[in-house]
């Protein structure tokens, strides 16, 4: 089977480049072995968060002083800026409409309720413009009876830290009680697909104005309508108050739903998408890649002239360790792990973990490295990358969306 | 207990769960009816528990489509229907009902109503039997069954193409599969006139048994295994005497054959899996070899909706009919989101189920009468019944659309058939 590019792994960075190309006409295919790392998306895009342990203000601004192997570094400022609107207006087109500034970063609400820095958000969630408060005074956030899953007592612990008074009422449904008799967890997705139906949207509405006194916004965790917005959109109209949704535990909403749009976007403009497939095999002559093969497809190699590696982090099995190393499986490519094994992880979970900046080395054009040298006709994009760490700089989500933008115009620069 | 350990493990991958409930998220069952704990749960959860004492079986796993999209879905690779399938086998106590069993015997009752066929089809649409169906049957008084054809496919074949395939160059054995034989065989004639196209003599095996995938989904484990056997004996003949390999035009059989016989049944098909394909898929690699060339019609014009089965999602393999339709010049191609018709088998037949099926089904088709197609387009019979039902939007296979799209004389020359 033969295509223009063949991109391996359908998460975030894969399915973006692969919009960008298709877009173009290109013929495209996309590997994905299972769900991804999107559903654990929060509902904001992040570019630069911090650095040097301080938020950052302006992310365009502080690119300049990341390390030269940072994934922004190898674009320059100008490109990164071009890109992070390119970007924007790329998740609108796929039906993702988000709210936010590349020169000025917001704060957005974490589903533990602490405030972070973003790039973009989600049309509906809360956010602030500061990092110590609200733009309310008083708000009601609303407690589903039922909704285990939701660590509610942080929530309001985190908000009243932000000089907010919050209230609490707690609201409850026949449809969430129904929903509970099931022995599966309360999970944000479970309630997302009872508060898809209309007439659960209207006695949600119903209940919580009955509940939410005099305040000057309504919170409540983002579990409504699993396919598209038209649920929160029929909440949000019938709800007399303002009305914010905040980030859940995964897997989340946003997290679904952009997963969908993005995907049946890719589709429409004839990408193909094989979901649960994995490239298991890829043939390398000298510096080229000329075939890769899949578990499910065996014995029909897929061939194109470019092919782009967007597999992900550990958890996606796109980087792997085991005593001796840290590794990428399919090709091992060079990557910035060091050789010693004392040096991967710190103690303390929420420290600085070293382990989260590996990942394969490339040139400035993103083609990965082997033995020093790179892959003519092979990129890499995405959390598979070295030299940037989503936990300590806060650019997981904005390596992802510009490294694909950036490797897909590389790719029709070609020719 | 350490080999129950041992053989779990290496079985289902079920050690492999992250937690993650992606599962649960796309699971069609659990998103429509709270009875049914979900993937999750009822998988590698469960398995822990069930391990440590089966009295934790849970009746309610009965409830499962064994659509396998929750194995589609997780990103580690468990095995998560399987399980559920598997703990189904080992510990249930419920014993099939008589309604569970007609259902389940598709070649049996497919005989049956062969020989009456104008009679099976005017009374299983007439009213006063359906409600009988309904109240004695407890199979839904809703559902449109497919009607029985009055000859069935092998007795087509016997008749009228039999003698004419030996004089080709290249030569398969068709897996018809109940659905072509009792109640379309049109499929199964287009196959011929596909395959004799391009230079391919189409045989029957010497002795085809239904796949068994009803007699699975409603408990019925040992007819399936000795059904599966045969099957097995029959394509091992064709394959090492006769040097043909199985080609079939039904996802589920497909499926069923190739993975369910060893995973959950132990029937062994070593030797028979690699050379059992489905045709589309069969077809795509003959032509992507540059073995094949196809001739296309050039007043054919169609729009379809392409939607992939539950089966054909977890085979991986929508792809090969995709791409073969997309092969044909005046044939616009929407592919449909991944979504359950609701179906699965018999599971929406039964009284019980209907409103679950059918609630399950509605995104599916919505997107449908969004999509407005000429035709539907899929891999899967069952799917063909409760689409057409659901939408009253007709579905086809896509053996089906490229028997209408090319021009048999110009493919034969171009393969240097005479
Ligand atoms: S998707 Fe897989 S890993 Fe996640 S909970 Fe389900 S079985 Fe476990
Ligand atoms: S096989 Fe289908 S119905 Fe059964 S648990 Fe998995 S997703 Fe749900």
């Amino acid at each position: 089977m033969k295509f223009d590019t063949i991109i391996m792994g359908g998460g975030l960075s894969g399915l973006t480049c692969g919009i960008a190309l298709a877009r173009t006409g290109k013929r495209v295919a996309i590997v994905a072995g299972g769900q991804n790392t999107l559903h654990f998306f929060g509902g904001s895009f992040e570019l630069l968060g911090n650095v040097d342990g301080a938020d950052v203000t302006n992310p365009l601004e502080a690119i300049s002083s990341l390390d030269q192997q940072h994934p922004y570094s190898k674009m320059g400022h100008e490109q990164v800026a071009q890109l992070a609107e390119q970007a924007k207006s790329l998740l609108g087109d796929a039906g993702i409409k988000t709210s936010g500034d590349s020169a000025r970063n917001h704060y957005r609400i974490t589903p533990l309720g602490v405030t972070k820095p973003a790039w973009l958000t989600l049309d509906g969630l809360a956010t602030t413009d500061r990092p110590d408060s609200l733009p309310w005074k008083k708000v009601a956030l609303i407690n589903l009876e039922s909704f285990i899953d939701y660590p509610i007592d942080f929530v309001v612990e985190g908000l009243r830290a932000l000089n907010t008074t919050v209230e609490m009422p707690t609201v409850t449904l026949e449809c969430i009680k129904r929903a509970r008799r099931s022995a599966t967890e309360m999970r944000a997705t479970n309630l997302a697909k009872v508060f898809t139906n209309t007439r659960n949207v209207a006695q949600l509405a119903e209940a919580i104005n009955a509940v939410a006194g005099d305040v000057d916004a309504v919170l409540m965790p983002a579990v409504v309508g699993i396919d598209n917005e038209d649920a929160s959109d029929i909440l949000k109209a019938q709800v007399e108050k303002p009305m914010y949704f905040l980030p859940t535990l995964p897997p989340s909403v946003s997290g679904v739903r952009i997963n969908a749009a993005l995907r049946h976007y890719f589709q429409m403009l004839g990408g193909r998408f094989l979901l649960g497939d994995t490239v298991d095999k890829a043939t390398l002559e000298g510096d080229r890649v000329t075939r890769v093969n899949t578990a499910k497809l065996q014995d029909t190699p897929l061939e194109a002239d470019q092919y782009v590696l967007a597999t992900g982090s550990f958890m996606s099995k796109g980087l792997v360790s085991n005593f001796e190393r840290v590794y990428e499986p399919l090709l091992d490519l060079d990557t910035n792990a060091p050789k010693e094994h004392a040096q991967w992880s710190q103690f303390g979970l929420m420290g600085d973990q070293p382990f989260m900046s590996y990942g394969v080395m490339t040139d400035e054009h993103f083609r990965p490295l082997k033995d020093g040298k790179p892959l003519s006709n092979v990129y890499a994009i995405g959390q598979v990358l070295g030299g940037h760490n989503p936990l300590t700089l806060g650019d997981g989500t904005g390596v992802s969306l510009l490294t694909a933008l950036a490797v897909a115009q590389n790719i029709l620069d070609q020719k | 207990m350490a080999t129950t350990q041992l053989t779990s493990i290496s079985d289902h991958n079920f050690e492999q769960c992250l937690k993650c409930s992606i599962c649960t998220v796309y699971c069609p069952v659990a998103a429509v009816n709270p009875a049914y704990p979900g993937p999750k749960q009822a998988g590698p959860d469960g398995e822990r528990y069930r391990l440590k004492d089966p009295k934790f079986f849970d009746e309610a796993l009965k409830l499962c489509l064994n659509c396998k999209r929750c194995e589609v879905a997780c990103p580690s690779d468990v095995r998560i229907g399987d399980l559920i399938q598997q703990a189904r086998m080992k510990h249930t106590t419920h014993r099939p009902k008589l309604r569970d069993m007609m259902l389940a015997n598709t070649d049996l009752v497919g005989s049956m109503a062969t020989i009456v066929a104008p009679i099976t089809n005017f009374s299983l649409g007439l009213k006063p039997v359906k409600v009988v169906m309904d109240a004695v049957m407890a199979i839904d008084k809703h559902r449109t069954f497919p009607a029985y054809s009055a000859q069935k496919f092998e007795a087509w074949y016997r008749k009228n193409a039999q003698a004419q395939q030996d004089k080709f160059a290249h030569h398969v054995s068709y897996f018809h599969g109940c659905y072509v034989n009792y109640n379309f065989p049109q499929l199964g004639k287009d196959l011929v006139t596909v395959m004799n196209a391009v230079g391919y003599g189409v045989h029957l095996l010497d002795k085809e048994k239904c796949c068994g995938v009803a007699l699975i989904a409603n408990g019925m484990y040992q007819q399936a295994r000795k059904q599966g056997e045969v099957n097995m004996a029959s394509m091992r003949k064709s394959i090492n005497q006769m040097r043909r390999p199985i080609i079939t035009t039904s996802s589920t059989c497909t499926f069923t054959m190739r993975d369910e016989y060893p995973e959950l049944l132990g029937v062994n098909n070593d030797n028979v899996r690699e050379h059992l394909s489905l045709a589309t898929r069969f077809l795509f690699q003959l032509i992507d070899e540059g073995e094949v060339k196809l001739a296309f019609r050039p007043d054919f014009k169609m729009r379809v909706a392409y939607h992939t089965a539950c089966h054909m999602q977890r085979m991986g393999w929508a792809i090969y009919s995709t791409e073969l339709l997309r092969m044909i010049p005046g044939l616009e191609l929407v592919e449909l989101d991944q979504n359950c018709c609701g179906i699965s088998g018999t599971y929406g037949f039964k009284k019980e189920n209907y409103e679950t099926s059918q609630a399950i089904g509605s995104i599916l088709f919505a997107d449908i009468e969004a999509a407005k197609p000429d035709y539907v387009s899929t891999d899967c019979e069952t799917c063909k019944w409760q689409i057409e039902m659901s939408t009253g939007v007709k579905v086809l296979n896509p053996i089906s659309i490229l028997a209408q799209a090319i021009d048999v004389e110009a493919t034969q020359k171009l393969n240097g058939v005479r």
